[in-house]
């Protein structure tokens, strides 16, 4: 599990964003310079190891992505006629709806190293979703 | 002499809504009532109606906290920060609905009004709503379902499930010592708003929002800068309209800006914060700088303390906010190392602390939070203690009266 952890406090050099949403993290700071979106994905979700556990999470994680690249597309499609229409605000706030879930989800992994299904995952260990998942 | 916690018949009247045979949750109310006839203590006081009868759902009300925020819920940093400074983690309910967005510890339940949603995802389409339009969420439920909570009434929640946009079936929800309510109206509605203890305001300027919202959403797939950008500029015209109002009801507002110590600083890593406390309100002193009520500008790296670029700078005075009498202190850089912090607690006052360093201590338990080494994570703390302070002085209040009642 990558421990690329700072603790911001006794770090000295390297100046992290301090964004609620992100943990300071030097890979997600990394993943910025990467010119291979896709290495940096497969870099962060390294790191991210420790976090989803179960294949439930890891399935909310995946579909969590997906919705915010259909629903991103799907507002550039109805604000291209009118950017101040109803139809177009409700598009974008449907977006960051998703991209929230997911940054949530992430700092839940990431920060409290507890995956959500884990109280039910006790209770109900034989369903698909208590599959353990494998890094 | 007796130290009796009890209630007059008058006070029990007013807490304990034992009258409300409908209410559903009638028998979980019951497992709090207690009802008992304290008789030795009545005849020594010459058979006085007063020590009669003790409640114990009334005994500790529930003291309610609204903290509004545009940034979702159960991420709180600030919730976590809140919860822990009364001890323990706070956690989503056992063996529940994983998507609850509800956190529970020992002595605080946080509650995300996206719960009150009247129109789940494909309600809003239908209607051409966000979730940010009043007309998305029932305020009748919040203030019901609140104002159960406070009086010692368990209730029947509703979930919002965020990753599915639907209306989940409803969670058990029972009254806490602490009830949070966070989300994006907590005090919009006038009933809500009476209900609260203490509120809380979480100001994000323009600047810093985009700059957080670029480090949360540039690793995905689907979002670039230009996604981002149009995100919030569609959300930006309800935002304006129905939830920025609310800063002027908060006791507290915590207002984020870019630093000033970088001139043409647009990375939103270092932060200029600002606590804006209202004078005046029940059971709240402000934090101040050295001299309450004066105004104040502080270097504190020196010759005593040494910090690397780009400092820190505080400041502390008198000011109006919306018509109101508010003290501000202002935090503009980060702390790099430990004793800084130390340094700069020991020269705040009226924090509320129970013991020298608590401050720090706090800190540095979540160093590895989001904020930690600026401003946010050190009002957050702030604010937490000071909310416990008020906690303690609120129920202190309660076993005080009925006492000062029995000896008249």
């Amino acid at each position: 599990m990558a421990t690329l952890r700072l603790h911001s406090l006794t770090a000295t050099s390297e100046k992290i964003p301090t964004s609620p949403f992100v943990p300071s993290s030097r890979v997600l700071s990394a993943s910025f310079h990467c010119n291979e979106k896709r290495v940096s994905r497969r870099m962060t979700i390294n790191a991210m190891g420790g976090g989803a556990k179960y294949k439930g999470t890891q399935m909310r994680e995946k579909q969590l992505s997906e919705m915010i690249e259909k629903k991103v597309t799907e507002a550039k499609q109805v604000c291209e006629g009118d950017e101040t229409s109803d139809e177009c605000r409700v598009a974008w706030d449907e977006v960051e709806e998703v991209s929230q879930a997911k940054a949530n989800l992430r700092l839940r992994l990431e920060v409290e190293k507890k995956d959500p299904l884990e109280s039910f995952c006790l209770e109900n260990p034989e369903t698909e979703e208590c599959k353990v998942y494998d890094d | 002499m007796a130290v009796c916690p009890v209630y007059t018949t008058q006070s029990l009247n007013s807490t304990c809504s034992i009258s409300t045979p409908s209410k559903t949750h009638f028998s979980s109310h019951h497992n709090h009532l207690v009802f008992y006839r304290t008789s030795k203590r009545t005849s020594k006081r010459g058979g006085s109606s007063s020590c009669v009868i003790t409640c114990s759902a009334g005994d500790s009300q529930t003291v309610v906290i609204g903290l509004a925020a545009d940034s979702g819920c159960g991420k709180s940093t600030f919730m976590r920060r809140l919860t822990s400074v009364f001890g323990g983690a706070a956690e989503p309910p056992k063996g529940g609905n994983p998507d609850s967005n509800t956190l529970i510890s020992d002595m605080t339940t946080v509650i995300c009004l996206d719960d009150y949603h009247s129109l789940d995802r494909t309600g809003r389409k239908e209607k051409g709503v966000t979730a940010l339009d009043p007309r998305a969420n029932d305020f009748d439920l919040m203030y019901e379902q609140v104002k159960a909570l406070k009086s010692g009434i368990a209730v029947d929640k509703p979930i919002y499930n965020h990753v599915s946009g639907l209306l989940d079936p409803p969670e058990l929800i029972k009254p806490p010592k602490i009830l949070v309510i966070e989300g994006l109206h907590p005090m919009f509605d006038e009933r809500v708003r009476d209900l609260l203890d203490f509120s809380i305001y979480l100001d994000i300027s323009n600047e810093v929002k985009f700059a957080w919202k670029i480090q949360r959403d540039m690793a995905e797939r689907g979002h670039s800068l230009e996604s981002i950008k149009a995100s919030i500029e569609a959300r930006k015209p309800d935002f304006d309209a129905f939830i920025d109002p609310q800063k002027q009801y908060a006791d507290a507002v915590i207002e984020v800006l870019p630093t000033q110590l970088i001139p043409d600083d647009n990375e939103g890593k270092v932060l200029r914060v600002r606590l804006i406390m209202k004078e005046g309100v029940e059971h709240f002193s402000p934090v101040y700088l050295f001299d309450e009520g004066s105004t104040i500008s502080w270097i504190p790296c020196g010759r005593k303390l040494t910090c690397s670029y780009p400092g820190i700078k505080f400041s502390y005075g008198p000011d109006t906010y919306f018509g109101h009498e508010v003290s501000v202190l202002e935090m503009d850089g980060q702390f790099d190392r430990l004793d800084e912090l130390i340094y700069v607690e020991s020269h705040l006052s009226n924090l509320s602390t129970k013991f020298y360093g608590e401050v720090t201590q706090q800190m540095l338990k979540h160093a590895d939070f989001p904020g930690s080494n600026n401003g946010t994570g050190l009002f957050q703390t702030i604010v937490g203690l000071k909310i416990r302070d008020l906690y303690e002085q609120i129920t202190a209040s309660k076993t005080a009266a009925p006492l000062q009642a029995t000896k008249a």
